[in-house]
This record gives structure tokens, C-alpha cells and sequence, in this order.
């Protein structure tokens, strides 16, 4: 029953738009469905009516694409959809599914070849199909290891990395990896903001014990999305305490998030030192290269042919994320089979044209020494002096970084902007920020800031 | 949509409403004020989807329409223009002007069709009481304060409506005390749900000096507030309350009769030093006349006073000071009862010849 509606959900959420659809169906259930007389659960009754009118016919036709024969949708409210046991009417039919879903559930035990519970995990992400480049070969390599040895020499496993760029394909293959090794080995996967959800829905329903005790027998915790961390002490002394527990244990713990935890400002001090203690690992943005092997591997994966020069248009134009750089892929490929076109002719047409360059508006070589001035808080006429005072000096060649590498300035041009002699000294100024960025998290994050303030 | 109101009348309204519009939520249109005009009526609207606010609008002129706008910058705007003047509010496709004498703005506004339906009470099948504006403010004052915010117990975040014996009664309890009101005496009908108080605290500040009655009506999973020109209409927290009259003590040993005021300052005295150990007190009770108030705080010092009443049994508890002021704080009579003894048991205070009001605070253990 609950799948379905699940099913329903997902058809529901495509129609309408995401505000509306969090809003109006988040924490709604399907209590009966008896010969069309459906009804649905709802948090109070200010949601009543307005599924009522509006969206009635949005439900019963995602209904009827999933079977469920509706001639009444009736609207009740439920306090905790969740945890509460559903009042349910008791007709002949429920009881030969209840009992279908007992025999499952007992066969399930009984048979303890797979995980006896749902281990969040989906099979369709495995390390075959991540493609290692220099901008991931490090987590990898290390995420390899946890398969081998779980709980051992990477323990906590921190991966941070701006969005799309394959956290949650790494960890879940990991989980999957693991799972396929020994299936006994219990591996959950969660997003923090589900782990919450779910850790007050037990509160609520009186099982907090359970709870803590379900995570406790674990073998791997693998926690998606930590940035999303909320600032509700008790919310987090649950974690901590499940974190140091399975610590001690040596059971694996997994965390992702798009930032170092020292950079995310609910998170307490103690939980921040100790989920990098075993170190932190990046997913940086992928160069050329590095794109043109993931999009070779699509391509190779989808059992399609793309032309070289195509891809490498592709890898080219697209800047942002892995995410983006497979949309694009999809859509050109979705485009020249609807055409009859290759897509390397569909590109050279100009019948498409990609260009995602990670949101960056054009600007003005003054308006970047501004606003870098402006962030090291300097004058820009300070930035631009012959000053060797260690931070104007930093700013300074933050401000021939980006003219560089964003703009793609020539080393004399730059030399005029930042007030410097000679282009020499630019050269020297970007390699020192080039070199400083592979071990100087703090100063790779200001550039970040920098930029988005630039460029927001 | 036009409509002519003065400030002073807008700006009411528009205040009383925006409070609960949100900004930050999910679907952005509920920080927004819904405007409608229907043959000559003006009703102004804000949900959060927990509680709606509706206040209708005396106008002098208006024409039909229905428009929304950000809550929070038509408030403001509007409280910030002069007193007594004439201020006219009209829309085009969904820009809405104010003009009011000199000064004059543009909105953007957005269409209604998104705003929410609200549920409403069916006044045939719902339970009403009515009760002076007064009494409901000093009543509900009286109890709130005891209610909780602990969302992992959603019962205790309201303020519980309950039927006993012929009367209507408002109770809160955080766990650790408990306020009990008799409301209205002498009610017909019956009822038992749970108010939540963040729906009660805007009730409150609706009432104003002018507010003479107030109408309460309950259905099923509804409560509405009928106040003047506004209603609140509010969902009930659908969760079962605890059996509130098992925790009242029947018989506790001993019975203390005390000046309000006196009793308040010596209870904000020994406070002062209670602090380090968690606002924890003792009250002893010792035949035949005295009562004393003791707070130790191992750093800075103690704490000693006595007042003389009649005692006829020993007692001694530990209780939370700043319960105790609580407790004090809703409590009118200028002279209070103190009901209490060595056990477990939790004292009860309530005023001399007031026997509408009850509360109550677990002692701490010793």
C-alpha cells in the first residue's frame, strides 16, 4: 500500500511544482483503498480542502495509472503518518494481503542471505561505472581500501565536494560493493535530514530506544548530505553518540558533504574534529580529460556512438558538474535520434548549443579587483600598490588567479589590472596560488567565496 | 479590486494578520496577504497552514477583486504613512498601487489562485461558547504559561478545552507543573481538544482594550476565534491528553495561608541565590507559626526568611523558584493558599477565595 502511494507520489511530483508539492504532499499517506473507496491521510486539516479541490483529480489519475481502482478519495487526519499505527478498515481483502506481507516478511528473516531490512542502498550505483580521473583517483583509491578493510585505516571516511560531482555514486558503491562482498554485512545509507525525520518520528511514537538500537548493529553507516545537518541538540547528541559508538566498535562510517564540517556552522566543534580524523577527501571539478573519459563511459555504458569531436564539444562547454556535463550528453543524444542527425552534425548545424560554464556572468577585470579587494578588506588602490604586506599581497595574487584562469587575460594585460611591473610577476603570482591551492584548504575556500560574490 | 479604508483602520488589520505570514516557507505565497473584495465586504487573509487569520475591513468605497501581496512590506509600508489619512488601494492585472496623499507605491502582487483553501467550521454541527474578552485574556494567561514546546510531546504543546461537571475548563502542563482554569460556568454543550498555544498567544494579542466578546467554536478537528472583526481559525493537535485530574493532589498535609506579595519577594530573594543550583528552594513549614524559604548556593552564600502563618503539621520540600514566581505571577488574590507536604507529592497553590484557579509544581527531588 505504502509503495503505492509512493509510486502516485513520484507521478504526482512531475506535475506539479516542487514548492507545491512539498508543501501540499509531504507526510501524506494511504490509509485504505477498499473497491475505490480511498482514503488518504493527511497532517491537519488546513490540507484537506486544498487537496480536495485543487489537486483531486492530480491524485486519482496518478491512482489509476498505478491499478487502484477510485471512485471516492476521502481525507483524514493523521497526526503521524509515520509512526502511528494506521486505523485501518478490516475487510477480507486486507486480511489476504496482510497475510501475503507476514509470509514475505518471515520468508524474508528466515532467508538471511540479504539484509533483512532496507539498506537505502541503490544497485544501480557501483565503482564499474564511476569513472576515476585526477580529480577523484584519491577517494577512490581510498574508498577501495574501505572495501577491502572496512572500518580500519579510513575510519570515519569524510568526501566532500560541490554538488554532482559523484559523492553519493561513491559512497552507495561503496555500500553496494560491501554488501556484494558479504551479505551479511549490515550497511545503511541515509541522508541526515531522513536520519532526522526518522529519529523524531521514534521519539514520537515512543521508540527512541529502538531506534538508537537498530543503528548500533550496524556494520556500515553511510550519512549523505551532512551539510544539511540541523542545529537541534538533541537531533545531533543522537548522532554523535550512534557516531562514537559505532566508532569504538571499528564499524565503518561513511560521510558526505558539500564542505569541510569546520565550514558548516550548526555543526558542534566535537562532532567537526572527529569526522575528519581520518582525514578528508575531495571530488574536485573535473578537467578536460577527465570529462571526456566519463562521457566515453556513458556512451559505452548506454550501448550508444558519439562521434570524438563531439564529446570533446561537450566536455569543452560544459563547466559545472558531472551532473550537467551527463544531462547534456542526454539531450544531444535525445535530440539527433528525434532529428535523424549525428550528433557531431547536429553540433556543427548549431541545431544545439551547450554552454554551462558554472554560472559565471561575464565581468570586468576592474569589477574582479574590486571585489577581491573588497574581501580581503582593502581599498582597491591599496591592492593595487607596491605593498608587500603579506595579506594585500595574497589578495593581490588572488585577483591575477581569477583574471587568469576566469577571464583568460594575458599575463601583460593582468600585470595593468593588479598594478604589478611586469607579466613575470603574474606568472609567479598565479603558480604560487596554484601550488598553495593543493594543500591550503582555507585559501581554495576564500577563492570560492570570491568568486561567488563575483559572479552571484 | 479598489478599496478606500484610513490608515489607522488598514494598519490594524494588516498588523494584527501579517504576524503569522511566513517568508522563508517552502511555498512562497504564504508570506503573503490574500485581499479579496466581495460586494462591498473586505476580508484580509494569512495562513501558515497550522492557523488562518481572517479580518474583515470597514470600507467607504470598493469594487470587487481578489489579489495577494507580500504581508510583511505592505505592512510596514502602510504603518509608516500618517495617521488620518485616507489611503486607496487599487489593482492592475497584478500590480497593486497605494496611493495615500503624497506618498504613493507599486506592488508586485500575485494572483490568489494559488493561495490556499482554508477549511472552515460548519456553525450548525460545532460546539460555541462565548466568553467576555477579559475573562478569556486573564484566563488563558492564567494557564499558558505552564504549557510546553517540547514537540517530541505534542499533547503538551496546547492548552487542553475540557467539559467537567458543567463547566468549561482550560489546562497546560509541561510535565513538571500544571494550570488549571474553570473558564465558563454553567456550559451546555461538552468538549475535549487541544488548543495549541501558538494559535492562543495570537488569539491574545488580537484581543485589544475595544474587544468585548469573544466566540469559540469547536468541531471536530477545527477551533475557531470570533473576535470583533477578525477570526482565527486554527487545526486542534490531534493527540490524547493526559488524565489531567489524576495529577491533582486531594489531601496534602499541610496548609499554608500567605501574603501574595510578601510570599513573592521572599520567594525573588531566595531565587537570588538559587541559582547555581538550578533555581532549587526548600519551603518548611513548622508548627505552630512559621514559614520559612531557604536557598543555599555553595559560592556566594545563603539565603534565610520567615513568615509568620498558622501551621498545623510540619512539612519541608525542595521546589523549582522559578515556577514558584510562575505560579505567583497568575495568581490575583492578595492572599494565597499553599498545599503541600514532606512526600512526593506535588503542592498545590491557588488563591484564597478563588477556587476557579489551580496550580500545580512537582517538587524537585531531595
Amino acid at each position: 500500500m505504502y509503495d503505492v502511494w509512493q509510486n502516485a507520489l513520484a507521478e504526482i511530483e512531475q506535475q506539479i511544482s516542487a514548492a507545491n508539492f512539498s508543501t501540499w504532499f509531504q507526510g501524506t499517506s494511504l490509509i485504505s483503498s477498499d473497491h475505490g473507496d480511498i482514503r488518504i491521510g493527511v497532517k491537519n486539516t488546513f490540507y484537506i480542502k486544498q487537496l480536495r479541490n485543487r489537486y483531486l483529480d492530480i491524485i486519482k489519475t496518478a491512482l489509476q495509472n498505478n491499478n487502484i481502482e477510485v471512485s471516492t478519495i476521502d481525507f483524514l487526519v493523521q497526526n503521524t503518518t509515520k509512526a502511528k499505527v494506521r486505523p485501518r478498515e478490516v475487510t477480507k481483502n486486507t486480511l489476504i494481503a496482510d497475510a501475503k506481507k507476514r509470509i514475505e516478511h518471515v520468508n524474508k528473516k528466515l532467508n538471511t542471505n540479504i539484509n533483512s531490512f532496507n539498506n537505502g542502498l541503490n544497485q544501480k550505483y557501483t565503482l564499474d561505472n564511476f569513472v576515476v580521473g585526477s580529480n577523484n583517483d584519491l577517494a577512490v583509491s581510498a574508498a577501495k581500501n574501505i572495501i577491502a578493510n572496512p572500518g580500519t585505516k579510513y575510519n570515519p571516511f569524510f568526501l566532500y565536494g560541490g554538488p554532482g560531482l559523484g559523492k553519493t555514486h561513491l559512497v552507495q558503491a561503496i555500500g553496494n560493493a560491501l554488501v556484494k562482498q558479504n551479505p551479511d554485512f549490515k550497511v545503511f545509507y541515509t541522508p541526515i535530514n531522513h536520519f532526522y525525520s526518522d529519529f523524531v518520528d521514534a521519539i514520537k511514537a515512543g521508540k527512541g530506544k529502538e531506534f538508537y538500537l537498530r543503528f548500533q548493529k550496524l556494520d556500515c553507516l553511510i550519512i549523505d548530505d551532512f551539510q544539511l545537518i540541523v542545529n537541534k541538540e538533541k537531533s545531533q547528541e543522537e548522532f554523535f553518540n550512534i557516531f562514537n559508538d559505532l566508532y569504538q566498535l571499528n564499524k565503518q562510517i561513511i560521510v558526505t558533504s558539500d564542505r569541510l564540517p569546520s565550514q558548516i556552522k550548526t555543526v558542534d566543534e566535537r562532532l567537526a574534529s572527529r569526522l575528519t580524523w581520518a582525514g578528508a577527501f575531495d571530488l574536485q571539478l573535473p578537467k578536460f580529460e577527465d570529462k571526456c573519459a566519463i562521457l566515453r563511459a556513458k556512451a559505452e555504458l548506454d550501448g550508444v556512438e558519439i562521434e570524438p569531436e563531439a564529446i570533446e564539444y561537450i566536455a569543452e562547454n560544459v563547466n559545472t558538474n558531472i551532473r550537467d556535463l551527463e544531462g547534456e550528453f542526454s539531450t544531444i543524444l535525445l535530440m539527433s535520434e528525434v532529428r535523424g542527425l549525428t550528433p557531431l552534425e547536429l553540433i556543427q548545424n548549431g541545431a544545439v548549443s551547450v554552454n554551462k560554464t558554472s554560472k559565471l556572468h561575464p565581468t570586468s577585470p576592474k569589477q574582479v579587483v574590486d571585489k577581491v579587494a573588497k574581501y580581503y578588506q582593502l581599498s582597491t588602490k591599496e591592492l593595487r600598490s607596491k605593498s608587500r604586506v603579506s595579506n594585500i599581497k595574497t589578495a593581490r595574487q588572488v585577483a591575477m588567479y581569477i583574471l587568469s584562469k576566469d577571464l583568460k587575460l594575458s599575463t601583460n594585460k593582468i600585470a595593468t589590472e593588479v598594478g604589478v611591473k611586469d607579466h613575470s610577476t603574474v606568472i609567479h603570482g598565479i603558480r604560487k596560488i596554484d601550488q598553495d591551492l593543493k594543500l591550503n584548504f582555507t585559501l581554495r575556500d576564500q577563492i570560492e567565496e570570491i568568486k561567488e560574490k563575483i559572479y552571484g | 479590486m479598489k478599496i478606500k479604508v484610513t490608515q489607522e483602520k488598514l494598519s490594524k488589520a494588516l498588523t494584527c494578520i501579517s504576524r503569522i505570514a511566513i517568508n522563508k516557507s517552502t511555498l512562497p505565497i504564504l508570506g503573503n496577504i490574500l485581499i479579496r473584495v466581495e460586494d462591498k465586504k473586505v476580508s484580509l487573509i494569512t495562513t501558515n497552514l497550522d492557523m488562518a487569520i481572517i479580518s474583515y475591513l470597514p470600507v467607504s468605497e470598493s469594487e470587487n477583486g481578489v489579489i495577494t501581496v507580500p504581508a510583511k512590506l505592505i505592512t510596514e509600508f502602510v504603518s509608516n504613512l500618517p495617521k488620518g489619512e485616507n489611503i486607496e488601494i487599487s489593482t492592475n492585472d497584478t500590480k497593486v498601487s497605494i496611493k495615500a496623499g503624497k506618498y504613493s507605491s507599486t506592488i508586485n502582487g500575485t494572483i490568489a489562485d494559488d493561495f490556499p483553501e482554508l477549511p472552515e467550521i460548519d456553525e450548525k454541527n460545532a460546539v460555541i461558547f462565548k466568553t467576555s474578552a477579559e475573562d478569556f485574556k486573564n484566563s488563558i494567561g492564567q494557564v499558558i504559561i505552564a504549557s510546553s514546546n517540547d514537540l517530541t510531546r505534542p499533547a503538551l504543546t496546547g492548552l487542553c478545552f475540557d467539559t467537567n461537571n458543567g463547566s468549561l475548563f482550560a489546562v497546560s502542563t509541561d510535565g513538571y507543573r500544571l494550570a488549571k482554569k474553570e473558564m465558563i460556568k454553567k456550559v451546555e454543550s461538552e468538549v475535549k481538544a487541544i488548543v495549541p498555544s501558538s494559535t492562543l498567544h495570537e488569539v491574545l494579542r488580537t484581543i485589544s482594550d475595544d474587544t468585548e466578546e469573544i466566540e469559540i467554536s469547536f468541531n471536530e478537528d477545527l477551533v475557531e476565534f470570533k473576535l470583533d472583526e477578525t477570526r482565527i481559525v486554527s487545526k486542534l493537535i490531534d493527540a490524547s491528553y493526559p488524565d489531567y485530574t489524576a495529577l491533582i493532589p486531594k489531601n496534602n498535609d499541610t496548609v499554608v495561608t500567605l501574603d501574595r506579595d510578601e510570599l513573592m519577594r521572599t520567594i525573588k530573594l531566595a531565587a537570588l541565590f538559587a541559582r547555581s543550583v538550578d533555581g532549587s528552594i526548600i519551603c518548611e513549614a513548622k508548627t505552630p507559626d512559621s514559614f520559612s524559604v531557604r536557598s543555599i548556593a555553595n559560592e556566594f552564600g545563603e539565603n534565610d526568611s520567615n513568615l509568620q502563618t498558622t501551621v498545623e503539621k510540619d512539612s519541608k520540600t525542595r521546589l523549582n523558584s522559578r515556577f514558584f514566581i510562575d505560579a505567583l505571577n497568575s495568581i490575583g488574590s492578595k492572599e494565597v493558599i499553599m498545599e503541600f507536604s514532606s512526600s512526593v507529592k506535588p503542592i498545590v497553590i491557588h488563591g484564597k477565595n478563588d477556587d476557579t484557579y489551580t496550580h500545580i509544581i512537582m517538587p524537585l527531588n531531595k
